[in-house]
Order: structure tokens, then C-alpha cells, then sequence
């Protein structure tokens, strides 16, 4: 069915005449004005000022964040060339590093060094044992947790001497000594029954035997590599 | 009741609801704009990347170890 304007404006005519007064009222218009200014404003204000104003403070934002990040960089860039130039001095002395804190366990390597020690000690080495070797250095067995770039790991040597008195004394103090790092975790000593050993009047007689076990741990750095 | 009475209440009720659409709309677009203003735009990469680094050495641990016994 077609629609017929005028048949519909007739019929609905009362209702737009009925409208006319109260639009007149300068109440009424202006309320209508205060209303549709409010709303106006609103819609701009999210359809166009805010993405603006995100547009806007983000910028700043960014720029504020780039010109913070390029003084940082510089800085960075200059550590890292006087860095550089530290390294370059120190080069020579990295197998001190090595030998201090190598790359890998080297278990062979420490249990000469104690046998070294002893020797030079004049102590009698009567028992070492390395409990757990790990052969790569991604796998330790002490107390630090496993496998992180760049972690120093440890791991558990048990070992007993007997010597004199003075002799294990330099024993223990050569310890702090060995240029490959070294932790003492317990000692305990008891002395030596000989027979036919004579009994000395010295609280520290320099012959009386002593027997020292030690536990150790001695460190090294992982690598993933 | 009288259509000017009834058409000033609804005026009132728009006048209303339009004033709160605005501040609603007003504090919505502040607070969008403190978020804007708080949320850096570096990544977590580039936070890794410029951490400070200390180029000093110390030269007295390398004297030390060097000091030390080697068997």
C-alpha cells in the first residue's frame, strides 16, 4: 500500500500543532539548546577529541620515552667502549680467570692442586674422593641452582690428610691459597694412634699426628656451551 | 495534567541526563588520557638493552688471584 502523506498529516496533525506552543516558549528553547549543546559536545568529545587528545599525549609520551632512551644509549655506548678498552688491559690476565674459576668442573685439575698443596705441605693425602663430577657445566650437583648462563656452580670433594700439627695448619691456610676457588664446608680432626708413640708434655706437640678430614666444594662457572 | 507542565519535567529529565552523559564523557577521555600519559612506549627488549653497565674492573681481585699458588 502506498503511502499517503496527506491522509497521514491530517491524521497526526494534532500532534505537530500541539508541539508548536511549547517550542515557542523561550523556556523551552532554551532547555532544547542547553540539551542538544551537551550532547554535541559530548559525541565530538569521543568521536574526536579523545582519539586527538590520545593522538596528541601520545606523541609527547613517545618523545619524552625516545629522547630518555637515546641518553641512555649513549651512555651505554660509551660503558661499553671504555669497557672495551678495560678488556683490552685485562686480556692478558683471563687465564688467571680460568684458572680460578674455569668454564667447566676440571675435577682432575683441583685434585691436583690439592696433592700439590700436600706435597709442598708435607702432609699425607690418605683419602679424596669427588663424589659427583659433572662433565659439562650445565649440571651441578651443590647447593646453587642448575643451569643458568653465568652461574657459579660448586661441587663436593671429601678428603683426609694426616701430618703434623704445623704441617696441617699450613695445609688449611695453603687452601685459601690455591689460586682455584675453594669453599671448606666442615674439618674435623682426631689425632693419630701410633704405637709405641711417646707422650709429650706440649698442649700442640709439633709431633704429634693429626688426621684432618675436610669436605670442600669447589666452584666453577657453568656454560651452556 | 497540562502538555507545558509535562514537556518542562521532560526537559528537565534531558537537561539531566545530557549534563551526566557529558561529565561521564569528559572523565572517560581524562582518564583515557592519564593512561595514555602513564604507559611508556618502550618495549621490554629495548628496557633490557639499555641497563646500565658498569665498565670498571677490578684490578685488585686480578692482583690476587695472580698472588695465589698454583700446584
Amino acid at each position: 500500500m502506498a503511502f499517503n502523506y496527506k491522509q497521514e498529516y491530517e491524521r497526526y496533525k494534532r500532534y505537530y500543532q500541539s508541539l508548536e506552543p511549547a517550542l515557542t516558549k523561550p523556556a523551552s528553547r532554551a532547555y532544547t539548546a542547553i540539551i542538544f549543546s551537551f550532547l554535541v559536545i559530548s559525541l565530538f568529545s569521543w568521536y574526536a577529541i579523545r582519539p586527538t587528545m590520545q593522538t596528541i599525549f601520545t606523541l609527547k609520551r613517545e618523545i619524552t620515552d625516545k629522547t630518555d632512551l637515546d641518553k641512555k644509549m649513549e651512555d651505554k655506548i660509551s660503558a661499553l667502549i671504555e669497557a672495551q678498552a678495560a678488556y683490552q688491559n685485562v686480556e692478558p690476565d683471563l687465564p688467571l680467570i680460568h684458572e680460578a674459576l674455569p668454564v667447566n668442573s676440571d675435577a682432575v685439575r683441583a685434585a691436583r692442586q690439592l696433592q700439590g698443596l700436600a706435597a709442598e705441605t708435607h702432609v699425607a693425602v690418605t683419602h679424596i674422593s669427588i663424589l659427583t663430577v659433572p662433565l659439562t657445566g650445565d649440571s651441578g650437583t651443590g647447593t646453587q641452582p642448575k643451569s643458568a648462563p653465568d652461574t657459579v656452580l660448586d661441587f663436593p670433594v671429601s678428603l683426609s690428610v694426616s701430618g703434623a700439627y704445623p704441617d696441617v695448619k699450613n695445609f688449611i691456610m695453603g687452601i685459601h691459597n690455591v689460586r682455584r676457588i675453594m669453599h671448606i664446608t666442615s674439618m674435623t680432626f682426631s689425632p693419630v694412634r701410633e704405637s709405641g708413640a711417646v707422650a709429650s708434655g706440649s698442649a700442640t706437640p709439633s709431633g704429634t699426628q693429626i688426621k684432618l678430614d675436610l669436605k670442600l666444594e669447589v666452584f666453577y662457572l657453568s656454560s651452556s656451551s | 495534567m497540562k502538555l507545558s507542565s509535562l514537556t518542562e519535567r521532560n526537559d528537565r529529565d534531558l537537561v539531566l541526563i545530557s549534563v551526566f552523559t557529558f561529565f561521564t564523557v569528559t572523565l572517560w577521555v581524562f582518564f583515557e588520557v592519564i593512561k595514555t600519559v602513564k604507559t611508556t612506549t618502550v618495549t621490554p627488549q629495548v628496557t633490557q638493552t639499555i641497563v646500565p653497565l658498569s665498565p670498571t674492573i677490578d684490578f685488585d681481585v686480578l692482583q690476587t688471584i695472580a698472588g695465589k699458588k698454583v700446584y
